[in-house]
């Protein structure tokens, strides 16, 4: 008796909520993120390899503890609810995560992620998902920038057209995980493909194929990315409409074609006029 | 939630002298500056990941190089006839956005803090601050202070230009806080047996908020420090830094208006007992000339 009230204390105590044992051995391990999540790219991407990978949502991360509870948030209208989800894509071997950043806890909550995907399934690798602001027009090749966390997986992705990136500042939670990870022995990397500035508050479907275009080879994963060709198009029509219509709009474009940079005003009108723009129905 | 101590050295009793940044810095500049005119040596730390977010990434040619934390070390020193201890600790932890500790985190803040001073014998801790008072910034800084014992307020008086905290005439009944942790580890030290003062330096009211230091209140502090141990300490190194703050007062000070200028400079001849208006118009001509702005995180290509 005593035996099963201790393991019922302990089950309590664990982080996790699981709801099914799924067959990863030796997965990657892909994270995003929907807090700050510029572009919507940790969000649409791992959206999009769940529904076509057939992810299997398998747990979660409580929230308590990790987020707060004094109330609730709403946007648009729509409560909002702290989100901290596993899934399983059993047939290429892949555990998703994607959750809302911790307000508390940061270092707990980040080894438990690892923690799950180490101790349940023996994940070999992490992949952490970012959207990073750049002063390209949108009608510029993004770049996916990345840093590793070990010099043997920057050797071993040598190849796939990443660009390195230097940089000192405050730290995004993804480059804590990755620090975190590194601690454990774990190698990992972190993506940050470019997203114009002007699209941070809305979606990038470039950006989006590009980082999915780059999964796809690393796990071959036979995805059709045609589909976002399609967005890709209807977007730049959208500006391009703009741009015939709007002759300040053009200007603050075309310089940034031209590799010339925006004043603060001039970049907060462009910002806003596109996000206007694309929140907008067809 | 760790503490990494890099040795363990036998002392005697050791004294524990603790800071964290708080109002004008006063603790923190006190206790770093006594720290490092003993040379006090390096003793270990208290992982700072359980309690902080880092500040900083660096990373170089595609590869993290590392993540920077607020330290909490520990120093300690021998001196002839004590044996010292110092925390150290760079930052406060917050819970949502606060700017002073409070809640779980600050509690086991300030038990490791102690685990460690008594892991190594320490029977008595000292903590510094701010004493926010009607003083005139041209005055000489008192030292407040509060203690855990009767035995202790006592000693306390016998300390040069220290008074009582119920001494001051500003706190009806003689209470108050001591906000964050500079006050919370004087909770858990009378908690767990041990001996705690915090010995604060007067800044005045209107500049409690100032995102500036002030060294003055810190020398009084040091003063009294010396004292106790009974050590000369050279303290001219920190003329020039007073004089810079003297400075940026004075100016704030010159757009006062006459009645008000009038008003404040009678602090030096009258002690008050109550906040005048004073305090609300003077610190409304600081916040708005040390506006502060902030930027948001995350990474970007340099």
């Amino acid at each position: 008796m005593n035996g099963l009230k201790k393991e019922a204390m302990r089950v309590e105590k664990s982080p996790f909520e699981i709801y099914k044992t799924a067959e990863l051995h030796n997965p990657s391990l892909i994270v995003g993120w929907q807090t700050r999540d510029i572009g919507q790219l940790g969000y649409r991407v791992i959206d999009f390899l769940n529904e076509k990978l057939g992810g299997q949502e398998i747990a979660e991360i409580k929230p308590l503890g990790f987020f707060p509870f004094g109330g609730v948030r709403f946007k648009d209208d729509l409560v909002q609810v702290p989100e901290s989800k596993f899934w399983a894509c059993e047939r290429n071997n892949l555990l998703i995560f994607r959750s809302d950043e911790p307000e508390f806890e940061d270092y707990k909550f980040l080894n438990s992620i690892l923690d799950f995907a180490e101790d349940h399934y023996q994940a070999k690798e992490l992949y952490t998902l970012s959207g990073t602001i750049s002063l390209i027009a949108h009608t510029h090749p993004r770049r996916i920038l990345t840093v590793f966390n070990q010099p043997e997986l920057k050797e071993m992705l040598q190849g796939y057209g990443l660009v390195e990136m230097s940089w000192e500042g405050p730290p995004a939670i993804s480059s804590y995980l990755l620090w975190v990870a590194r601690r454990r022995g774990i190698p990992g990397v972190s993506l940050w493909p470019e997203i114009p500035f002007y699209l941070a508050t809305r979606e990038d479907p470039l950006a989006i194929k590009l980082t999915l275009s780059f999964l796809n080879r690393r796990f071959n994963t036979g995805l059709d990315l045609g589909g976002f060709d399609l967005e890709i198009r209807g977007q730049n029509e959208k500006i391009a409409q703009l741009r015939r219509g709007n002759a300040e709009i053009n200007k603050y474009i075309s310089l940034l074609e031209s590799g010339f940079r925006l004043d603060e005003e001039e970049q907060l009108k462009l910002a806003e006029e596109i996000h206007e723009l694309l929140g907008k129905g067809d | 939630m760790g503490i990494k101590l890099y040795r363990e050295p036998r002392l005697e009793k050791p004294i524990m002298f603790v800071g964290w940044p708080g109002i004008g810095n006063i603790g923190i500049i006190a206790m770093n500056t006594l720290r490092g005119i003993l040379k006090a040596e390096e003793l270990g730390e208290i992982e700072s990941w359980d309690f902080f977010y880092p500040r900083k990434v660096s990373v170089r040619d595609g590869l993290l190089e590392d993540l920077d934390f607020p330290s909490n070390k520990f120093y300690y020193q021998r001196l002839e006839q004590k044996d010292l201890i110092f925390f150290i600790g760079e930052e406060q932890p917050t819970e949502g956005g606060r700017m002073y500790a409070r809640g779980e985190k600050a509690y086991q803040m300030a038990n490791l803090v102690l685990d460690v001073g008594l892991k190594l014998g320490c029977q008595r801790v000292y903590t510094s601050g701010a004493c926010v008072s009607l003083i005139h910034h041209q005055m000489k800084p008192r030292v407040c202070a509060v203690t855990s014992s009767e035995e202790l307020i006592k000693e306390v008086k016998k300390y040069q230009n220290t008074i009582l905290m119920s001494e001051t005439g500003e706190r009806r009944g003689g209470e108050g806080t001591i906000t964050g942790l500079n006050g919370l580890l004087l909770a858990v030290a009378k908690k767990r047996g041990v001996e705690s003062i915090c010995l604060m330096g007067e800044i005045p009211d209107w500049l409690s908020g100032a995102s500036f230091p002030y060294p003055k209140a810190a020398r009084s502090v040091l003063e009294v420090f010396a004292m106790i141990l009974g050590v000369g300490i050279d303290l001219t190194f920190l003329n020039k830094m007073e004089g810079q703050i003297e400075e940026i007062i004075e100016s704030i000070c010159a757009k006062f208006p006459p009645e008000m200028k009038e008003e404040y400079d009678r602090r030096k001849f009258i002690p008050q007992t109550k906040p005048g208006t004073i305090t609300i118009q003077a610190q409304i001509y600081i916040d708005e000339r040390f506006k502060k702005g902030g930027d948001e995180g995350g990474e970007k290509p340099i």
